[in-house]
């Protein structure tokens, strides 16, 4: 693989980690996994840390820190052009996830709302 | 739809804000360090200045203000309306680092614009039957 494609990996992967960062954040705002949406809500449940806020909200820190060290990684393998752009990526993994784990509506108008901020993140990059 | 609380808002744009001023005083925090630098280099290039610090004290206040945004909105409502700071350090960037804003730019602008205004439409927190 080309350093280029290296890059496009690593990039997918900080952005899916990045996602998770913020569902977990979410989860540890909202006070635990009260939150999460059924099955993972039970699945969590059979874990007795996961009932503590403070363990989502260090899993989220946790992943935020991945998150940049792989970000300053990408940072020397991609021009920013092509970085830019995908890091917004995680604007649908989070809609995605949010979608799944924790039960929000995410209906037509925000998708909607998600696409238009991408193709805006890619222009400004062009 | 479900009027968006003030604070949601004043979070929100505190987030903008925030993150405005991260990206700027890291751009301003390396700048001037070659870009053929170390790794080592590069960090104690931007730690000898103040730059480097705002950055970083605005990263932490970012964090305390994300969580209570969060504590009151929906993340896939929160989330995208905070692209709206790649525009404000778009702008800022043109008036005092003499970046050029093409056409093509303001057309990224327009379409990030109607993409936080059609979340803006959208209900800010889902209603859940068993934890309202």
């Amino acid at each position: 693989m080309t350093p280029k494609w290296i890059g496009i990996v690593i990039l997918l992967v900080a952005a899916f980690v990045e996602s998770f960062a913020q569902t977990f954040l979410k989860v540890g705002a909202a006070g635990g996994p009260r939150i999460l949406s059924s099955p993972y809500k039970e699945f969590v449940s059979r874990y007795r840390l996961s009932t503590s806020k403070n363990a989502w909200i260090a899993a989220g820190v946790l992943f935020y820190g991945v998150q940049i060290l792989l970000w300053t990684l990408v940072l020397h393998l991609l021009d920013v052009s092509i970085a830019f752009p995908m890091d917004s990526l995680c604007f649908v993994g989070v809609a995605l996830l949010s979608m799944t784990f924790l039960g929000e509506e995410v209906g037509t108008v925000r998708w909607l709302g998600v696409f238009c901020i991408l193709s805006g993140t890619i222009l400004l990059a062009l | 739809m479900k009027k968006i609380p003030k604070a949601v808002i004043a979070g929100l744009v505190l987030a903008i804000v925030l993150d405005t001023i991260v990206q700027i005083s890291w751009k301003l925090a390396v700048t001037g360090i070659p870009e053929n630098a170390s790794i080592p280099a590069t960090a104690l290039g931007a730690f000898s200045g103040i730059f480097f610090y705002f950055a970083l004290l605005a990263f932490a206040a970012q964090y305390f203000n994300w969580m209570q945004v969060l504590a009151r909105a929906d993340l896939s409502f929160a989330q995208p309306i905070t692209a709206l700071s790649y525009i404000t350090v778009l702008v800022i960037s043109d008036r005092s680092l003499n970046e050029k804003i093409s056409l093509i730019k303001v057309c990224g602008v327009a379409l990030i614009l109607l993409g936080v205004y059609f979340i803006s439409r959208t209900s800010y927190k889902t209603h859940h039957v068993n934890h309202p």
